[in-house]
């Protein structure tokens, strides 16, 4: 295997994992700040220099607890996080903080703050709301400029230090860069890598400068990659915080050359124009469009360009139980391609239902 | 089982309401514009322009009281969208595909030319999003917004001290999509916003919601129960649509002299009342008499809805600025029933002053926290029973829940 790519591979096997830097905070190290959801500024995080890595769920584990706390009329995947959280499986973090980027993660944000007050023992730590939002307007602009400066000042608070968002910027811009060129191998006929090793590649566990390093030398192995020559899927619908969904999917001979959740294609952003909280607010306020906050029509017109993008075969939307926008989106999505596309809905967490699939779009390679 | 009314003000209310509801037909046919309100939007613009309007909510209450949800999902579904999801709000949506509308309840809800719903959880702007692609319909979405801190009595601070509880961020963002929405309307419509008659409007709400709040404190007082949920409900809540009206402020008066005759000549919901049940959570619209089920074998009368508790305390505002007061009333609205530590230590308040016995909790997908609301119910003493339904889809309500409530109040309620 391709060094970088096994590298990144590795990384991305930790994620969610207790890192190192989480004992012996007294002796100067950084914060560690577990955080939650698509809209989260993450550039802020690095900026401030605590160690911030997003929180996931795991299908396979239980989240009974969750289902207790959060009801099970929430996507499982914030109660997974919970459950996760409250069984200690992201070790000792300091903060917590939570984007309200879907229903999901606001309801966990207001359970974590209820469980902080009314059962203190569970050890929870101080939990924090970004709540950034998405109407195309003026007035959730302003809204979102105060938002992002209570959350800058929040965290030079916590910190005691102030925030390095120059260099903080252009990193991420960097990174975002990088990882552009890596889609575009991905999106190659035949692709050279896959939906799996993409998901992999854009979220390994890592320090921004790492994975900006290692994404270079993936690059620069580019040549090395093995081909994937699949029926082309473009994924569309809810977020995969693990790779469940990807390996059951491309287990069936297809490929997943594109996608538009947060964790894969949607990472890729344009460049933050300036290294200031007006235009970081401005790009965290249009970023998307995700199946929660963007409408049918803005989803429909998105899918068609990034499938033609990708040069996909087969658009599958996906909508988990309990995470039903994606079935909002579908008929206006339908409309807007001219590919076979099929909707997988309240699918079970990690799961797809591929009997759905074979049934109506079998898959030749 | 059917539920029987006996106040003369809720009869009248539902008088009213098929008059009122008959005349706005009226009135779109003679080519006035028509808006379509979600519940927790600022109606009191609407009544300021003297803009038809009807409320989504009542609606879909209307359609599933006459047993026609049904119809309605199935037509979201012949449409390609899901049939499960968000039943409250796409129930409504449901007559917009109707190829037949004037054959739904009261001739038919007329085709909006204007929808204005809050952006509240995933799918809300989803759905009236979809209904602004007809043609004609524009929908105006506002935001909904959230605080990391809160204070935890908010019911102590809203009539006044709304900005201490509410959090100027939130109300700088709505007051501001109000402006809008005025100059919005004005532009679209033709119609005059007038300053003077928005503080009318924002004075006959206070004075309506006070009547309210003395009624609520009546039958928080009164043993036994001198009315059901069956009967306050409509008393309180077909009025609520049509806030910052005389004819709102002046049934809500009538209900509480009606209320206050009734305690003073001692007539009960139930003679033989035993035990008083809180029903937290949206109407069971398909079956209003499950509210009177429990009456005469185990003496249990539901003497306390949401509907009337949030008239008492969700309301009143009272403020120099009518914008911005406004947008108090509405910027945290849903927090005040969903959202702990607001939901849960405010339904703890109200079972206490209602001296309950026994808590029946209707859980649905959608508006979520039933957790906390059952857990500091709970811990205060107050026994609950959770039902998981959704309140306009009687497809999702199990054919055991009157035998498990049942089984409940002989096991544990009266035990």
């Amino acid at each position: 295997m391709v060094t970088a790519l096994a590298a990144l591979e590795e990384a991305y096997a930790r994620r969610g994992a207790p890192p190192a830097a989480s004992e012996g905070r007294s002796d100067g190290r950084p914060l560690v700040v577990g955080y939650v959801g698509a809209d989260m500024p993450v550039v802020l995080l690095t900026a401030a220099g605590v160690h911030a890595f997003r929180l996931t769920g795991d299908p396979e584990s239980d989240f009974a607890l969750g289902d207790r706390y959060l009801g099970r009329g929430v996507d499982p995947v914030a109660r997974s996080v919970l459950a996760r959280l409250l069984a200690g499986a992201f070790g000792d973090l300091d903060r917590i903080v939570v984007s309200h980027d879907c229903e999901a993660s606001l309801r966990l944000f207001y359970a974590l703050r209820e469980l902080r007050r009314v059962e203190p023992g569970a050890g929870l730590p101080e939990t924090y709301l970004v709540d950034i939002l998405h109407l195309p307007h003026r007035t959730t602009a302003r809204y979102n400029r105060r938002r992002i400066g209570e959350f800058a000042a929040r965290l030079e608070a916590w910190t005691g230090r102030p925030l390095d968002l120059a260099g903080a910027v252009a990193a991420h811009n960097e990174r975002s860069r990088l990882l552009a060129a890596v889609a575009e191998l991905r999106r190659a006929v035949p692709a050279r890598l896959t939906g799996r090793q993409f998901l992999a590649v854009a979220n390994a566990a890592l320090p921004v400068d790492e994975h900006i390093a290692l994404l270079e030398q993936l690059l620069a192995e580019a040549g090395e990659l093995e081909e994937h020559a699949g029926r082309r899927v473009f994924l569309s619908g809810s977020e995969h915080d693990t790779p469940h969904v990807y390996e059951a999917i491309e287990s069936e001979g297809y490929v997943i050359v594109g996608e538009d959740h947060s964790f894969g294609d949607l990472s890729v952003h344009e460049p933050i124009g300036a290294a200031g909280l007006d235009a970081l607010a401005e790009h965290y306020h249009h970023s998307g469009p995700t199946a929660h906050r963007a409408t049918a029509g803005e989803r429909a017109a998105h899918a068609a360009a990034a499938v033609r993008r990708c040069r996909a075969e087969l658009f599958v939307a996906y909508s988990r139980i309990a995470d039903e926008a994606p079935a909002w989106d579908f008929p206006a999505q339908r409309a807007a391609l001219n590919i076979p596309a099929v909707l997988l809905e309240r699918q079970e967490y990690g799961r797809a239902d591929l009997a759905a699939l074979r049934k109506e779009h079998p898959c030749v390679v | 089982m059917r539920s029987v009314k006996s106040l003369d003000t809720a009869a009248e209310a539902g008088r009213h309401q098929r008059e009122w509801f008959a005349d706005l037909r009226r009135r779109v046919a003679a080519g006035e514009p028509f808006a379509l309100l979600n519940a927790d939007v600022p109606h009191e613009i609407f009544r300021t322009m003297d803009i038809p309007y009807a409320v989504s909510q009542w609606w879909a209450s209307l359609v599933t009281a006459k047993q026609r949800s049904g119809h309605y999902l199935k037509l979201v579904r012949q449409r390609g969208y899901p049939d499960y999801s968000e039943q409250y709000n796409s129930v409504t949506l449901g007559s917009a595909f109707d190829p037949e509308p004037e054959a739904g309840p009261w001739g038919g809800l007329p085709k909006p030319d204007i929808i204005v719903g809050d952006a509240s959880g995933d799918i809300t702007r989803k759905i009236f999003d979809v209904w602004g692609q007809e043609p004609g319909v524009t929908f105006y979405p506002l935001e909904s917004a959230a605080e990391n801190e809160v204070p935890v009595n908010w019911w102590e601070l809203v009539p006044h001290r709304w900005e201490e509880a509410v959090g100027p961020a939130r109300l700088d963002l709505l007051t501001a999509e109000l402006e809008n929405l005025v100059r919005f309307l004005e532009t679209t419509t033709g119609r005059r916003f007038r300053e003077s008659r928005f503080r009318e409007v924002m004075a006959l709400v206070n004075e309506q919601e006070e009547w309210n709040r003395k009624t609520h404190a009546l039958i928080a007082r009164a043993r036994p129960a001198p009315l059901s949920v069956v009967d306050s409900i409509p008393s309180v809540m077909l009025p609520q649509w049509h806030r910052g009206t005389e004819w709102a402020r002046d049934i809500a008066k009538r209900f509480y002299e009606e209320v206050r005759d009734r305690v003073d000549a001692g007539q009960a919901a139930c003679p033989d009342e035993r035990a008083r049940l809180m029903w937290i959570g949206r109407g069971l619209w398909y079956d209003m008499g499950f509210y009177q089920r429990f009456q005469e074998e185990y003496g249990a009368v539901f003497v306390w809805s949401m509907y009337l508790a949030v008239a008492a305390d969700g309301y009143i505002r009272y403020g120099d600025d009518p914008m911005r007061t406004l947008a108090a009333r509405f910027a945290a609205f849903s927090d005040q029933l969903y959202t702990p530590p607001w939901s849960s230590e405010w339904y703890v308040k109200e079972a206490r002053s209602h001296g309950i016995d026994g808590v029946v909790h209707l859980v649905s997908d959608d508006p979520r926290g039933s957790y906390f609301t059952a857990r500091a119910l709970e811990a205060a003493g107050f026994p609950v029973i959770e039902i998981h339904a959704d309140n306009v889809d009687t497809r999702t309500f199990a054919d055991d829940v009157a035998e498990r409530v049942g089984q409940w109040l002989e096991k544990v309620v009266l035990a």
